[in-house]
C-alpha cells in the first residue's frame, strides 16, 4: 500500500524540547505543526556530513509520486554501528514518521523509520525521541 | 545488514561487561571475570608505553562516549559528591544494560515518541556508566562558577543554547552549526555522537584530530613561546610539555566571543582572555584521564576544572567529517525562519 497514510494531525502530539547537542537548531528546521507519516521507496542514500539523507519516492492516493528527503544519523555514527553503502539499497520500502521542514519543502526529520514489516531501520539504537541518557532512568 | 547490527550490539555488550582491549582475543576468559577484576588485572600488568624517541606514548583513537549524558553542572541535591556510590553505579550499570538490550530489539517500542527533535537513532552510546555526577570536578560543588555581569550580556548564537531559533542570517547561528568550530572544550566534552579524539605523536609535536567539525590541534612540544598576542584563532595557540607521563597542554590566544563551554561549544561565548590547561594521563592501555582547567577572567568569577575519562574501544575509529558538504540544516533553518515570518504576516493581515 504505497500511499500517504497520514499527513496532518496538527496539535495532537506533545513535543519534547529539542536537545541543544545535535548538529541542528531543530526547532528552526522542522515544523511541529506538520507531522508526516508515510511509506516510501528508497531511491538513494546520500552519505554526507553532517548528516546522511535518505531519498525516497512517496506515491499518493492519486498515484502521483513525490520525492522526499529524510534526515538520518551522521555517517560516522552509522559506520560505527555497522552500516555500509549496501545497508539500504535502492528499491527498499520504508515507513517514515516525523515532521516536515518549516519552509514546506519535502524534507523530514524521520523520528521513527522502519521497514514495512515494522522492524527498525536502525537496530542498535532507540527510535523516536532520544532515549534516556546512558545509566539514567527515562524521565 | 541486520547481522551487522547484531555484531555491533555484541561489541557494545561485551565492552559493557568490562572487556576492554586488555581482554581482546581472550573473550572467553575475560567473560568469567568481574569488570573490577579485569580492570585490576590490566592495571597491575601494564607499563606505560614510550615512543621510539622516548616520550610517553598516548597515541590512539579515544572517545569520551562513556560520559555521554553526564551533566556539566552537578544537580544541587548531590552537594559536593563527585562520584556515585557503588550501589548507584550498579543501578546505572543495570540501566545501561537494559538500554543496550532495548537498542537491539528489532521493533519500535510502543511508547516511542515522535517529535521535531533529534531522533534517538542518531545517538552513540556509552559502554559503561560514567562514575561522576558532573563533568565539573572543581569547585567541589561541581558547578561552573558565577558568570560575570558583562559576560551575561554577550549574545548566544542561534542553536547554541538560546533555544529561540529565528535567524536573519547564517551569521546568527553558532559556529558549530555553521561547521566552523566547536572550540577546544566543545570539541572534547562528551555529546550524543562524534566524540572521537585521535592522538598522533611525532618528535616534538602532538596532534589531536577531533572528529566532529574535523579539528586538528597541532601542539608543539619543544618549549617555544606562545605566538604574539596579536595572533588569535578559534582553537587558540597550544603549547605542550610532559609532566611524568602526563601530557600537559596550555592554550591561549583565543579569539573572543566565538564558542562557549557547553557541549559542542554552546552557551555563552568565552573571551579572548581565556587560558586552558589540559592534562591527558593514560592510566591503562585503553583508559585515559582527561582534565581541563578553564581560566577566563572576563567571563567567570574564578577558574574551574572539568574532567572525565577517555577510552579506546574495539573497532572505534574516526571517520571523515566534511561538515559543509551537506549542511542542509542551515538552508532549512533560514528558509524556515522566512516561512515563519510570512505565516505571521499573513496572520496579522487576516486579523485586520
Amino acid at each position: 500500500m504505497r500511499k500517504i497514510v497520514v499527513v496532518l494531525t496538527a496539535g495532537v502530539l506533545l513535543l519534547a524540547a529539542a536537545p541543544a547537542w545535535a548538529h541542528h537548531a531543530f526547532a528552526a528546521e522542522f515544523d511541529a505543526d506538520k507531522p508526516i507519516k508515510f511509506k516510501g521507496t528508497v531511491t538513494k542514500m546520500e552519505w554526507i556530513n553532517p548528516h546522511a539523507w535518505i531519498h525516497i519516492d512517496v506515491t499518493g492516493e492519486d498515484g502521483k509520486v513525490t520525492p522526499w528527503m529524510i534526515e538520518a544519523a551522521a555517517p560516522n555514527a552509522l559506520l560505527r554501528r555497522g552500516w555500509t553503502k549496501n545497508s539500504l539499497l535502492k528499491g527498499t520500502e520504508i515507513l517514515v514518521e516525523g515532521y516536515q521542514a518549516k519552509d514546506g519543502a519535502n524534507r523530514g526529520n524521520g523520528s521513527i523509520i522502519t521497514f514495512t514489516d515494522g522492524k527498525k531501520l536502525f537496530v542498535g539504537s532507540s527510535a523516536g525521541d532520544p532515549g534516556a541518557a546512558p545509566g539514567t532512568t527515562a524521565k | 545488514m541486520r547481522h551487522l547490527f547484531l555484531i555491533y550490539g555484541s561489541l557494545v555488550a561485551a565492552a559493557a561487561l568490562g572487556q576492554s582491549a586488555a581482554g581482546q582475543g581472550k573473550a572467553s576468559a575475560a567473560a568469567k571475570e568481574t569488570p573490577a577484576a579485569t580492570r585490576a588485572r590490566a592495571a597491575t600488568s601494564w607499563t606505560h608505553p614510550k615512543t621510539p624517541w622516548g616520550d610517553p606514548d598516548v597515541q590512539g583513537t579515544w572517545t569520551s562516549d562513556d560520559c555521554i549524558g553526564t551533566p556539566l553542572n552537578r544537580p544541587a541535591n548531590l552537594g559536593d559528591r563527585l562520584y556515585y556510590t557503588e550501589q548507584e553505579l550498579a543501578q546505572r550499570q543495570a540501566n545501561l544494560e537494559k538500554q543496550q538490550q532495548n537498542d537491539l530489539v528489532e521493533t519500535v517500542a510502543p511508547n516511542a515518541r515522535v517529535s521535531t527533535g533529534s531522533p534517538g537513532h542518531w545517538g552513540e552510546r556509552a559502554r559503561r556508566p560514567c562514575k561522576q555526577t558532573s563533568l565539573v570536578i572543581d569547585p567541589p560543588n561541581g558547578r561552573v562558577p558565577d558568570m560575570l555581569p558583562e559576560a551575561k550580556l554577550r549574545p548566544i548564537p542561534e542553536g547554541a543554547g538560546n533555544n529561540n531559533p529565528k535567524a536573519d542570517s547564517w551569521e546568527d547561528f553558532s559556529y558549530y552549526i555553521r561547521c566552523i568550530s566547536r572550540g577546544v572544550p566543545g570539541s572534547i566534552f562528551p555529546v550524543i555522537y562524534g566524540n572521537g579524539q585521535q592522538i598522533v605523536q611525532g618528535k616534538g609535536f602532538v596532534t589531536i584530530l577531533q572528529e566532529m567539525v574535523h579539528e586538528a590541534r597541532v601542539i608543539p612540544m619543544d618549549g617555544r613561546p606562545h605566538a604574539s598576542p596579536y595572533i588569535r584563532s578559534y582553537m587558540g595557540d597550544p603549547r605542550g610539555h610532559w609532566e611524568g607521563n602526563t601530557l600537559v597542554v596550555e592554550t591561549t590566544n583565543f579569539l573572543g566571543n566565538r564558542t562557549g563551554i557547553v557541549g559542542n561549544g554552546g552557551g555563552t561565548p568565552t573571551s579572548d582572555a581565556m587560558k586552558l590547561t589540559e592534562r591527558f594521563t593514560r592510566t591503562s592501555p585503553n583508559e585515559m584521564r582527561y582534565e581541563i582547567t578553564i581560566d577566563d577572567p572576563k567571563t567567570y568569577a574564578s577558574s574551574f576544572k572539568v574532567g572525565f575519562p577517555l577510552t579506546q574501544e574495539p573497532g572505534y575509529q574516526n571517520f571523515e567529517y566534511a561538515c559543509h558538504e551537506g549542511n542542509y540544516a542551515m538552508f532549512d533553518s533560514l528558509s524556515g525562519a522566512r516561512a515563519q515570518e510570512k505565516k505571521a504576516a499573513a496572520k496579522a493581515a487576516g486579523a485586520k
